[in-house]
């Protein structure tokens, strides 16, 4: 006889599959983007009458993700899949957020703590980034007592490398300040675990029952060719680019600091970029060499994002493309000159293995070189605690974040895998729920994946284009102030509008929110009414709608996740088969014909 | 002078006075009915009404291309035609039914916009419901 298991791969999925617009299945928390556009869209014009509700829906955003103060500066992976992006552009969801966190900062600065009661173990969090806070606010919010350890004297971990001209210092201080204040986080500054005496054993002998690692990627990497480190990283005026940013947000650098210096900047990524365009703002007449090409639809192509490459292009910054740097040639202690090949292939069908012709090669002339071409985790740290495998890689499961060798140990974020900003605060949130199940001996897995369905653009004739994002000309913006200008209440609620509010009713709920509906309402089809004809298919918007054959005939059936509860297939049905359960039009009409007599 | 002809509005809450308290806006104008959607509204809404006594209806749809749910307000528009050539060939007139696309959010105009219809109507006088 068998025995029956109800855990693990024997587990019975539940909500298998869930409609969402694009935006949210794109963004890593699935952040409630369309609910939130929907409110913003509903508005009222007057900036004081505007402004509880612009509180309100920061407070919504707020409790899922407490960092989209942030966010609205920094991350639009959302706008990327936006339904609208071949119908006029994409929604501007990163500066809708803006607009919210502008009004919500100075709220947030002031708001409350929570107060809440922590009754569960005590959880060590090891790194203060964006992974290793949203762990720590998940977990604190569910009840445990979360202590932060951090290895330098501030938290945000590499937000602090993201220049001021995106991201204004107030804005994250005062999102971080407020973050650990309102869960209640304990944070230890300047202890780095992993050296010394912090070893992972002596935060689980201090009481700590999980330990949540993401400590990020510190090291540079450094410059290669042909697999072989490139001599002359030694010299006076090399530096990495992460150690420069770090030093710029510090303020270690002056404003003139490369003033009449000729900067090389190697790396074609967002980060070099940053760089680049960082020490233009400090004077310096800079170059960017890239080893991809041009082309960013070719394989090979430049990975920066275009609007980092305009706004480089723009402020007078040269780009190099297709050249690796072969050699530092010094003069004396100090760099003078690299000598960049022409860059063949970056990568072939396994991977990155650039290929050079050495004899087409320009020298260029430099006082200072960046090298921004990567970075990495503090490996000596990691497998001194033993958290490798035998191939030397980290031995972790994707999916829980939970350690192959210490099943205490929860390991995400960038030190997991480079991303995005709010792809290491999912990996927060997963590993607050992994440690959550670990504590409870609940089973890891179990109805963990997800499985997303996107709906497609609904059907329409019209559709607006995108409002022209101003930045202040080139000329003008050679400082850290912010260079993008952000959107008025005005052209919020407009943009706002613009937004399909594509995805299902059910995944949304701003109207019901705000009390404008007071429930969705399903469509119910009177089966012996309806004739199969097909009508109410082509009046649905969304595609909701489809015939099927049954004993008696044809009918026609809605999806109940699809529908909008928007009534057109009521309207259009010839038949009276098609009405929404306890409509409550039905009573508003009666009243208004009880009027008329 | 006397008669004042009974006008029903149909209002989209999307676009129309979703601002404000939606009682207090029936108290204002009492036959105001707001749809979540002008495009919910189908021929039989309105003829129903000018049964139970409407002299006239006036419909507040969202402006073009900003249909919460996509293009109901053009439906209507197009359910609107077809009616009133269906009225005129009874020998109403079709302008007793209007449509109107915009967006107020807080209702301000509204009460204007029906006072506007009901004077432009009282020439037509009371609607002959035989006709129907």
């Amino acid at each position: 006889m068998w025995n029956t298991v109800s855990k693990g791969a024997a587990a019975v999925e539940p909500a298998v599959k869930q409609y969402l617009p694009p935006c949210q299945e794109q963004c890593p928390i699935n952040e409630d983007i369309q609910r939130t556009n929907v409110l913003i869209s509903l508005l009222p014009e007057d900036a004081e009458k505007a402004a509880p509700g612009i509180l309100q829906i920061g407070d919504y955003l707020y409790e899922k993700n407490p960092l989209f103060p942030v966010c609205g500066y920094v991350c639009g992976l959302c706008e990327l899949e936006c339904n609208y992006h071949a119908k006029g552009g994409a929604i501007k969801r990163r500066l809708l957020k803006r607009f919210i966190s502008d009004t919500y900062i100075p709220y947030l600065e002031t708001r409350d703590e929570w107060g809440l009661i922590k009754h569960k173990e005590n959880v060590a969090i090891v790194g203060g980034g964006p992974a290793g806070l949203m762990a720590g606010y998940d977990l604190s919010l569910r009840g445990y007592r979360v202590t932060v350890f951090e290895a330098s004297g501030r938290l945000g971990g590499a937000l602090w490398l993201i220049p001021r001209y995106r991201l204004p210092e107030r804005v994250l201080t005062s999102t971080l300040e407020a973050m650990v204040r309102m869960v209640g986080m304990d944070v230890k500054y300047d202890t780095r675990i992993g050296q010394g005496k912090w070893t992972l054993d002596r935060l689980q002998n201090e009481g700590y029952k999980a330990v949540f690692i993401a400590q990020g990627t510190p090291t540079p990497r450094t410059l290669t060719f042909d697999r072989d480190p490139v001599e002359g990283q030694d010299l006076s005026g090399v530096m990495y680019g992460h150690t420069f940013l770090y030093e710029v947000s510090h303020g270690n650098i002056r404003p003139d600091y490369f003033k009449g210096k000729k900067v090389l900047v190697i790396g074609g990524g967002n980060v070099a970029f940053d760089v680049a365009r960082t020490a233009r703002r400090l004077g310096g007449e800079t170059t960017v060499v890239a080893l991809e090409c041009e082309d960013k639809s070719s394989r090979d192509g430049i990975p920066a994002d275009v609007e980092e490459i305009r706004g480089a292009w723009e402020e007078g910054i040269r780009i190099v493309y297709s050249r690796g740097v072969q050699r530092i040639i010094g003069e004396g202690e100090r760099m003078k000159q690299i000598v960049c090949p022409r860059c063949l292939q970056v990568y072939d069908d396994h991977g990155f293995h650039p290929v050079f012709d050495l004899a087409d090669t320009v020298a260029l002339d430099g006082d200072v070189l960046i090298v921004t071409v990567g970075q990495g985790p503090d490996w000596t740290a990691l497998r001194s605690e033993g958290l490798v495998d035998a191939q030397g890689r980290l031995a972790v499961d994707s999916l829980t974040l939970q350690s192959r060798n210490k099943d205490w140990v929860f390991v995400g974020g960038d030190l997991r895998k480079i991303g995005f900003m709010v792809e290491a605060m999912h990996d927060g949130l997963a590993a607050a729920e992994s440690i959550e199940r670990h504590l409870q001996g609940r089973d890891m897995t179990e109805g963990r994946k997800r499985l997303f369905e996107v709906q497609d653009i609904p059907l329409r004739r019209h559709y607006l284009s995108e409002p022209e994002v101003i930045w202040i000309p080139p000329e003008k913006r050679m400082h850290f102030q912010l260079f993008e200008r952000g959107f008025t209440l005005r052209e919020a609620i407009e943009e706002a509008r613009r937004c399909l509010a594509c995805g299902p009713c059910i995944a949304c709920k701003a109207c019901v929110s705000i009390g404008l509906r007071e429930s969705l309402n399903p469509v119910e089809v009177l089966t012996d009414r309806c004739c199969g004809c097909g009508i109410c298919v082509s009046a649905c918007f969304y595609s909701a709608i489809q015939l099927k054959d049954v004993e008696m005939g044809r009918i026609s059936v809605t999806d109940a996740f699809k529908c909008k509860s928007c009534g057109m297939c009521v309207a259009a049905c010839p038949s009276g088969a098609r009405m929404l359960k306890d409509d409550p039009l039905e009573g508003l009409l009666q009243t208004t014909y009880g009027r008329l007599s | 002078m006397g008669y004042e002809p009974k006008l029903v509005c149909f209002s989209c809450k999307f676009g129309w006075g979703y601002l404000k308290d939606p009682n207090a806006l029936r108290e204002e104008a009492a036959l105001l009915t707001p749809v979540e959607c002008s495009g919910r509204l189908d021929a039989l809404h309105l003829l129903k009404a000018f049964k139970e006594g409407a002299d006239g209806i006036l419909i507040l749809a969202c402006e073009e291309g900003h249909c919460h749910f996509q293009e109901g307000n053009f439906r209507t528009l197009k359910m609107l035609y077809l009616l009133r050539d269906v009225l005129q060939a009874h020998g109403i007139d079709g302008e007793r039914v209007r449509i109107e696309f915009s967006r107020d959010p807080e209702g301000r105009t509204i009460l204007d916009r029906i006072t506007q219809m009901k004077a432009s109507l009282s020439g037509l006088g009371p609607l002959d419901r035989a006709l129907l």
